[in-house]
């Protein structure tokens, strides 16, 4: 894989918690790539290590050994400053919940990032994203007057306003009816087809998987399988034999919050 | 587990799991009732040592001669007495019971110190007397050197000694006001002490005292008796009453000794005291308010655990109850803490006025059970009051709350409020203007300024909308989003911000209360100067209160005499009874004083005064019914009454006062002779340097006084206004202090309850530079919103205070509003916001990102 069509990856990641007998080997040992162009979700059961790689991916947590890059930028060789700009400038994020700032409209939400840098919108490419996520209407509205739906598209379209090399997703979809969920994973997919842009979501529901052109599966810390063309059916059948015994507990699980997973 | 226990579990639980969060609180009880204990221990402690010096001072003295007339003329503390015969001493002493008698002849007498300028004088008196020989009767005693015997030589006390840089053997003047060359042969202790408080005291021979401090020899003060052994202090006073003449009266030694400490007690302790008290009181009250907020925002944030509480079955009164336990463990923890803060200020104080120059009379700390229980009892009661609606409000919290998001306090601005709030904004305006216009009162006045704080209150959150923003646009623009971003969280919760910036408000208000009314004093004065001081140069002798002895009565004449001079005339002082109270006379030369001062138009003629006739201002002739040529009776120290006939009346009382003597009409009745000011106008052609150098000459002669040209005039008349308000601001630092500490704690509070919000900026690229700025924008912002409260509504109530004292006196009283001052208030107040926001935005800066979007 070359790196000028990886958007980010990390190699031999290892993260540890804690020390002793209470250590946690979140990641152990996983290099991955997230091609550029193209839409990857991470699997994995509960404490399979998922949102800790996007994390540490991402720039949002550091690694104990090993390497993350984004783009050619090596991060363990940033500071504090370095590193929140180039998340500023470079990734996108959506998480679960609580996306927006609720002091800000919808608009001032979108553009945060690049007001935080102090940049001029693309106007044009603002008001493509507007289009798309179909908020046009809503962009003097606060989140507390959007549904949750209309506030994860907001957040969509927030990940991708800075033209960002690449957009981690944790769980878009973990709050959301399945309506909504499907209009969400559907923006991310088009953003990713019609735009071009990069996707990286955490996600254990194996429909949401199938919007993804490729999942990875994780499993105590290491990477231990990739799928190319998943559909919802195959992505479960991975995950049951994965999870062995305890699958059928734990599949559905709705939160996977919480430090490590 | 009882149900009692179990509150009382929960608020301790609860406790110990947010200290932080009554960080804030504790401090703020802490320094008002350390503030408050502090000044209670020292009043109390100052009142004892003076008592007790003055008792051993003076305890063999047994009874005291003197006359029994006194004037105690408005703003006076002391009354001025007449003097009896100082040869009564010899006729005491034969008195039956009788030990030793000698006359106490007074007089003031300001020494000039080693560098020049004279000692004392602002404030406390400066005295000279004969140096008595009987050691018991004297409160002196002598600690170095020995007694003067010759002419010119003097005693003084070693206090006086040591501020002036005098030792035995120097020479120096004395002013009395004439000046006298003196020859220091002895330094005296009084009860132990460098000096009686901050009187300085000079002791001479009896021949000097009566020929320096007496009109006339054979004048007296007061004759001080001793009594033989076995004659009781009453007994003395019953054999001495029967001998005495006319208008002389006896009193023992105790009722003397209570006299004079009831004036040093009653009068500067007690001012001294009440001016401490009022400003723990402000403190308090901000502190209410920072402690109010502070609860209010922890029971919001509580909302979740109070509604599980109740889901799981706590009865109403259990949740008030746990939230009240709260309050008055931090109560009675921050109240006993502040108690031993108070007593270790006062401590410290102890140590620390010596070593400023301040005689704090030795002694052990007194404390009273008033000085522990009273602040303990106000502190708790402050604590828990302000708790008390937020505990109200907690225990009303639904069960179903519990099942909601995350509760925070969105509370919005009432409309009801805002209507209340104006309609008191409306009371308030009509009663101060119907106070200090219509009728003027003190009373309604006071009461409209009270109403208006509350409306200030009442109005606080609508206003805050109003003015955030206001003040949100421009810094949006300026500071880009963590600008734009501080001020939209400041607007989140109106009532919040309102509360926190109100603390502030209260503090600032005072303090710009005090600086208009300062300034406006400052102003008519200038005013004062401007219309009725019609010389080139003054000569004055700077003194507040009893301080300081005044220009010799020569001087004026010598300065006449000078070839640049055109007129010079000195206005003296003197007292008489009119009407049964007392008044303040000025004893001049009128047809001089016309030429040094403006009186504005004057009706009959100044130069006819003569011996039997007055000049009157205008505003005292009609309050009094008198017109040119009416009679009036003036009853003098001296016992006399004489009638004089109203022969000039004047405009402008301002500087000349409302009752003018000649020098001749004053002589029969007079005490010493001395001038408070010297009014110089010079000749055509002669510049008022050239002029104000050759009057220095003159004057350096008479003990050195000050000679100013006009503008110094004003200005230094104005120089205890600075002194009284610098006082006053470090007074209120700790009420602004205590302001800041309710912003950080609010502060601290939000950024607590915006975690997730904070985590949220930082992942999608905020740095800790922008955030850090954001929330220390939004505690400027809280702190401007503050200021500019405090300022308008100290502002105006500087205008009524200005309005009200406006209506006691006859003279103009000028409203001034000082721009660089207030200007310089503003901006301390916007400096305070950024140190308040310091430290919560450090900790916001240091939250984990993961953590932060990962918390419930």
């Amino acid at each position: 894989m070359n790196t000028a069509h990886t958007a980010a990856r990390v190699v031999d990641a290892v993260k540890v918690y804690g020390s002793g007998d209470t250590e946690v080997r979140a990641l152990d040992g996983v290099t991955v790539g997230f091609p550029a162009g193209r839409f990857t979700a991470i699997m994995g059961p509960s404490g399979s290590g998922k949102s800790t790689l996007m994390h540490c991916a991402a720039g949002l947590d550091a690694l104990t050994s090993g390497s993350a890059a984004i783009g050619g930028t090596e991060l363990s060789s940033l500071d504090d400053r370095r590193l929140t700009v180039l998340r500023r400038d470079r990734v996108g994020f959506v998480f679960q919940a609580f996306n927006l700032l609720p002091t800000l409209t919808v608009a001032e939400n979108i553009t945060l990032p690049l007001d935080l840098a102090g940049a001029r919108a693309d106007a044009e490419w603002i008001d493509a994203l507007v289009d798309v996520v179909g908020l046009r209407d809503r962009l003097h509205h606060r989140p507390s007057e959007l549904s949750g739906g209309q506030q994860q598209r907001v957040a969509v379209a927030r990940a991708f306003a800075s033209r960002p090399d690449v957009v981690f997703a944790d769980e878009p979809t973990g709050n959301l009816d399945s309506r909504s969920g499907a209009e969400v994973l559907g923006l991310l997919a088009r953003a990713v087809r019609r735009m071009d842009r990069t996707v990286v979501m955490v996600t254990h529901d194996p429909v949401a998987a199938a919007h993804a052109d490729e999942v990875v599966f994780l499993a105590d810390g290491r990477l231990v399988d990739r799928m190319p063309e998943p559909t919802a059916e195959r992505v479960l059948d991975r995950m049951k034999a994965l999870d062995g015994p305890r699958a059928e507990a734990d599949i559905p699980e709705h939160h996977t919050q919480g430090v490590p997973s | 587990m009882s149900s009692a226990s179990a509150t009382a579990r929960i608020s301790l639980t609860s406790l110990r799991a947010h200290k932080r969060r009554f960080a804030g609180t504790f401090a703020a009880v802490l320094l008002g009732v350390a503030f408050l204990t502090g000044t209670l221990v020292m009043g109390d402690t100052l009142r004892t040592s003076f008592d007790s010096m003055f008792a051993g001072a003076t305890s063999g003295t047994d009874a005291v001669v003197r006359s029994a007339d006194t004037i105690t003329t408005p703003g006076q503390s002391q009354g001025v007495r007449g003097p009896v015969d100082a040869d009564l001493a010899t006729r005491v002493a034969q008195v039956p019971g009788v030990a030793a008698a000698e006359a106490d002849i007074q007089g003031p007498g300001q020494l000039v110190g080693a560098d020049g300028e004279p000692i004392g004088g602002q404030g406390p008196p400066t005295l000279a007397g004969n140096w008595i020989k009987d050691t018991r009767l004297n409160p002196y005693r002598l600690a170095e050197g020995r007694a003067p015997e010759r002419g010119g030589e003097v005693v003084v006390n070693r206090g006086a000694a040591a501020t002036g840089g005098l030792t035995i053997g120097d020479s120096t003047v004395l002013r009395t006001p004439d000046p006298v060359r003196v020859t220091i042969v002895g330094l005296a202790t009084f009860g132990g002490a460098d000096g009686m408080a901050q009187t300085t005291f000079t002791g001479m021979t009896r021949a000097d005292a009566e020929k320096y401090l007496t009109p006339q020899p054979g004048e007296a003060a007061s004759i001080q008796v001793r009594a033989a052994p076995g004659t009781g202090q009453q007994e003395l006073v019953d054999a001495l009453t029967p001998v005495l003449p006319k208008g002389v009266e006896a009193i023992t030694g105790e009722a003397a000794t209570t006299e004079n400490t009831d004036m040093i007690s009653g009068q500067f302790l007690d001012l001294f005291t009440t001016f401490l008290l009022v400003f723990s009181g402000v403190a308090l009250l901000v502190a209410t308010f920072s402690i109010h907020n502070t609860f209010a925002i922890v029971v919001a944030q509580r909302t979740r655990e109070n509604a599980l509480l109740r889901a799981l079955g706590a009865a109403r009164g259990q949740v008030v109850g746990a939230a009240l336990a709260e309050a008055a463990v931090v109560a009675v923890v921050a109240s006993a803490a502040g108690l031993l803060g108070g007593i270790g200020v006062a401590a410290g104080l102890q140590a620390l006025f010596p070593a400023i120059g301040f005689p704090f009379p030795e002694g052990e700390l007194v404390i009273s059970a008033l000085s522990l229980g009273l602040p303990l009892a106000v502190g708790i009661v402050v604590c828990l009051g302000s708790a008390l609606l937020p505990a109200v409000r907690a225990g009303r919290t639904a069960p179903l709350a519990a099942l909601r998001e995350t509760a925070v306090d969105q509370s919005g601005t009432a409309r009801g409020r805002t209507v209340a709030g104006l309609a008191l904004a409306l009371i308030a305006l009509g009663t101060t203007l119907a106070g200090v216009l219509v009728t003027p009162s003190i009373w309604l006045a006071g009461t409209g300024a009270v109403l208006a704080l509350a409306a200030f209150v009442v109005l606080g959150p609508a206003a805050s909308t109003a003015v955030l923003r206001v003040l949100t646009r421009p810094l949006a623009r300026t500071r880009g989003v963590p600008g734009g971003l501080a001020g939209r969280n400041a607007l989140r919760s109106p009532r919040r911000t309102a509360a926190t910036a109100s603390a502030l408000m209260i503090g600032v208000a005072v303090v710009a209360l005090f600086t208009v009314f300062g300034a406006s004093l400052k102003a008519t004065m200038n005013q004062t100067v401007d219309r009725s001081f019609a010389g080139d140069v003054a000569i004055s002798a700077p003194s507040f209160g009893a301080g300081g002895s005044g220009l010799s009565p020569e001087l004026a004449g010598k300065v006449a005499e000078l070839p640049e001079v055109e007129s010079a005339v000195g206005l003296g002082r003197g007292v008489a009874e009119v009407d049964g109270a007392g008044r303040q006379l000025t004893v001049t030369d009128p047809v001089a004083l016309a030429r040094g001062l403006d009186l504005g138009s004057v009706r009959g003629d100044l130069a006819a005064l003569g011996t039997d006739g007055l000049a009157l201002s205008a505003p005292e002739a009609e309050r009094r019914g008198l017109a040119l040529g009416d009679r009036t009776r003036l009853a003098f120290t001296d016992g006399t009454q004489e009638s004089f006939t109203v022969r000039a009346v004047y405009a402008q009382p301002e500087l000349a006062g409302d009752y003018v003597l000649t020098r001749e009409a004053w002589a029969p009745h007079r005490g010493q002779d001395s001038d408070s000011v010297v009014a110089v106008t010079f000749k055509d052609g002669v510049d008022t340097a050239s002029g104000e150098a050759a009057v220095e000459e003159t004057a350096a002669a008479y003990g050195n006084p000050e000679v100013q040209t006009r503008e110094e005039y004003a200005q230094s008349s104005a120089g205890g206004i600075d002194m009284m308000l610098t006082l006053v601001y470090a007074m209120l630092a700790l009420a602004v202090l205590i302001a800041l500490l309710g912003i950080a704690n609010t502060l601290t509070l939000a950024v607590h309850e915006r975690t997730r919000e904070l985590g949220l900026l930082r992942a999608v690229g905020q740095t800790r530079a922008q955030l850090r700025a954001m929330v220390r924008w939004e505690s400027v912002l809280v702190a401007a919103f503050g200021t500019a409260g405090g300022l308008a509504l100290g502002g105006f109530l500087g205008w009524v205070l200005v309005q009200a004292s406006q209506g006691t006196g006859d003279s103009d009283f000028a409203f001034a509003v000082p721009p660089a001052q207030l200007a310089v208030v503003a901006l301390v107040g916007l400096a305070a916001g950024a140190l308040a926001g310091w430290r919560p935005a450090r900790r916001a800066a240091r939250l984990d990102v993961l953590r932060a979007i990962a918390t419930e």
